[in-house]
């Protein structure tokens, strides 16, 4: 599979409509992240995808074809629920042996897996002596069986410790190099921003936006702290590096501190900013640049929408994504 | 069936293994047999005579109860652990999954029932072998019909303990209240119902079938007239045919329910 689409994706409960006219894609190596508030639609979208809930309206292709979520399909991806359990009496081998068998893995690689998901100690510990996050990372296990060409994983973050996310990046950096895909949803925005390659938006229902993450900061064009601390006689008089910005136009938010100052600029006037700075070589002994947390673009973009959203949510526009 | 639903039934024999479930009924069975063969050693009756009816009437009340109970949570103790989507992301048919978990369930009643009864056999030995090895049939397939009804309250509610509750009021349902049921019926109506319509509707119930059909068997038909049936059996393909539907009617129509469910969980 080289690419899957999601086109029109609509499904309505009763009075709700908890997709509405939803479109989105995943490219070969593409890690697709599904974020937005409680009811926004995410797992909705999984489940459509996994042919768990029948959708009013849908199209899905595959490599350009029409495909319906049969068995066919189905045998090509791996799925991790969210909050998985697994009967407490069963060990964790048994459990991964099931599903080994009927993927039609080889069961040789049980065991390689438990190792890779860091279970191979605890194997032929029945599941009811397993931790939440030892049950999660079981779970990240039954979902990897087979290297899948398509990983869903619902918010798969939930219970894992340092070493179990680390298994996660690991795993999430295979399907990136190895060219399969893989999409999550996930309330884990700054922990996971560096390790998707595009984040859909979801709200209402309504896709509000669907870009790399780079491209969602320069969509929501939050303004960026910069702090400088300055050397010398500047550090007790500020009041020349304040009338250089007034003069450049960037007078607006600036808010001193003891040796130095922070200016708040949008993301367009960095570069006046670096000509201003440019001004005071000497003086400035230290500046440090503070981007907005994917947190506050997401609000941001979440209580305004994107430019785009739009066209991103109707399949009459072209899609905005930028990667 | 596919591999999946091979795996799923070996993983279901499994669970029934791991838990300790075979176990528990095996030695319950075993206990209630044995019991109940050496009963009548001791008391030198035959073992037509006391040792069947005695556990058709014991295994008429229990089998219903154990076999609902092993049924009562393969689809919602699924849904509980949010397996189920997970079960149903694999390259199966939703219809197999619910087959492959009444198989292999039933294959391990069917272990409990044969453990426990050759325990008795083994300990009554000669004439009560044949008469513990006669009942395992029937008492598989009373089982049976109790262990679909349960996944079909399985598949119909969304929690575990609403499905457990629900199983035993059905087990109290056929197997106390049904009868007496039957008997403020008759009561009500002065005796006005026809003899046949009270029997077919005796028929109509698995356990009261089970009964009446064992009785039968092991007692001789006069058994039947001792208790005010006149009517008789029902020819054997009725029989069948009544089996037959407890047993696959409503795991059919919790494949036909799960298969054409819209939204899961």
């Amino acid at each position: 599979m080289k690419r899957i689409e999601l086109d029109s994706v609509s499904v309505r409960f009763g009075d709700v409509q908890a997709l509405d006219d939803v479109t989105t894609h995943l490219q070969s190596g593409e890690v697709l992240m599904l974020v937005g508030p409680n009811g926004a639609g995410k797992s909705t979208l999984l489940k459509v995808l996994l042919g768990l809930l029948d959708a009013d309206t849908c199209t899905l292709r595959v490599d350009g074809q029409p495909v319906r979520v049969d068995k066919k399909f189905k045998s090509r991806l791996g799925y991790l629920p969210e909050s998985v359990a697994f009967a407490e009496s069963l060990t964790g081998r048994q459990v991964l042996g099931f599903f080994a068998r009927a993927r039609g893995v080889a069961k040789a690689q049980v065991d390689v897996v438990l190792a890779r998901v860091g279970l191979a100690h605890a194997a032929k510990r029945a599941i009811r002596g397993y931790s939440r996050g030892m049950r999660q990372r079981l779970g990240l296990g039954i979902a990897i069986l087979g290297d899948p060409d398509l990983l869903v994983l619902d918010e798969p973050t939930g219970g894992l410790d340092q070493e179990g996310l680390g298994v996660l990046w690991e795993v999430l950096g295979e399907v990136q190099q190895q060219g399969r895909m893989a999409i999550l949803s996930s309330h884990d925005l700054t922990l996971l921003e560096r390790r998707v390659d595009r984040i859909c938006l979801l709200a209402g229902g309504k896709v509000r936006a669907d870009a790399s993450p780079v491209a969602m900061r320069e969509m929501a064009a939050l303004p960026v702290r910069v702090s400088f601390n300055f050397a010398g006689a500047m550090r007790d008089d500020i009041s020349p590096f304040t009338a250089a910005l007034d003069r450049a136009g960037l007078s607006t938010d600036v808010l001193p501190f003891t040796g130095g100052l922070t200016v708040c600029v949008r993301p367009s006037d960095l570069l006046r900013l670096l000509d201003v700075r440019g001004q005071f070589n000497g003086a400035v002994e230290r500046v440090r640049v503070e981007e907005p947390g994917l947190d506050a673009v997401y609000e941001h973009l979440l209580e305004n929408g994107s430019p785009a959203a739009a066209a991103t949510s109707g399949r009459q526009a072209s899609p905005p994504e930028v990667n | 069936m596919g591999r999946v639903a091979r795996a799923l039934i070996a993983h279901e024999l499994l669970e029934r293994a791991r838990d300790r479930w075979v176990l528990v009924v095996s030695l319950l069975f075993g206990l209630l047999a044995v019991g109940t063969s050496l009963y009548a050693r001791s008391a030198g009756a035959s073992a037509d005579a006391l040792t069947g009816p005695s556990l058709v009437t014991l295994v008429s009340l229990l089998v219903p109860l154990v076999g609902g109970v092993l049924g009562h949570d393969a689809i919602v103790g699924e849904r509980e652990r949010n397996t189920l989507g997970l079960l149903l992301s694999l390259p199966v048919a939703r219809g197999e999954v619910v087959l492959a978990k009444f198989v292999g369930r039933a294959i391990a009643l069917a272990i409990a029932i044969g453990i426990g009864l050759g325990a008795a056999a083994l300990v009554g030995g000669g004439a009560q072998t044949a008469v513990l090895a006669g009942l395992f049939l029937p008492t598989l397939g009373l089982g049976a019909a109790f262990l679909s009804l349960g996944i079909l309250i399985s598949t119909l509610t969304s929690r575990q303990v609403t499905a457990a509750s629900l199983t035993v009021a059905v087990w109290f349902l056929f197997v106390f209240f049904y009868d007496l049921g039957l008997l403020g019926l008759l009561v009500a109506t002065d005796g006005a119902i026809a003899q046949d319509v009270i029997a077919q509707l005796v028929y109509a119930n698995p356990a009261g079938l089970f009964r009446v059909q064992m009785m039968a068997r092991l007692a001789g038909p006069e058994v039947l007239e001792g208790l005010g049936m006149t009517v008789g059996l029902p020819p054997t393909w009725v029989s069948a045919a009544i089996w037959s539907a407890w047993i696959a009617v409503p795991v059919g129509l919790s494949a036909l329910m799960l298969t054409y469910s819209r939204r899961l969980r």
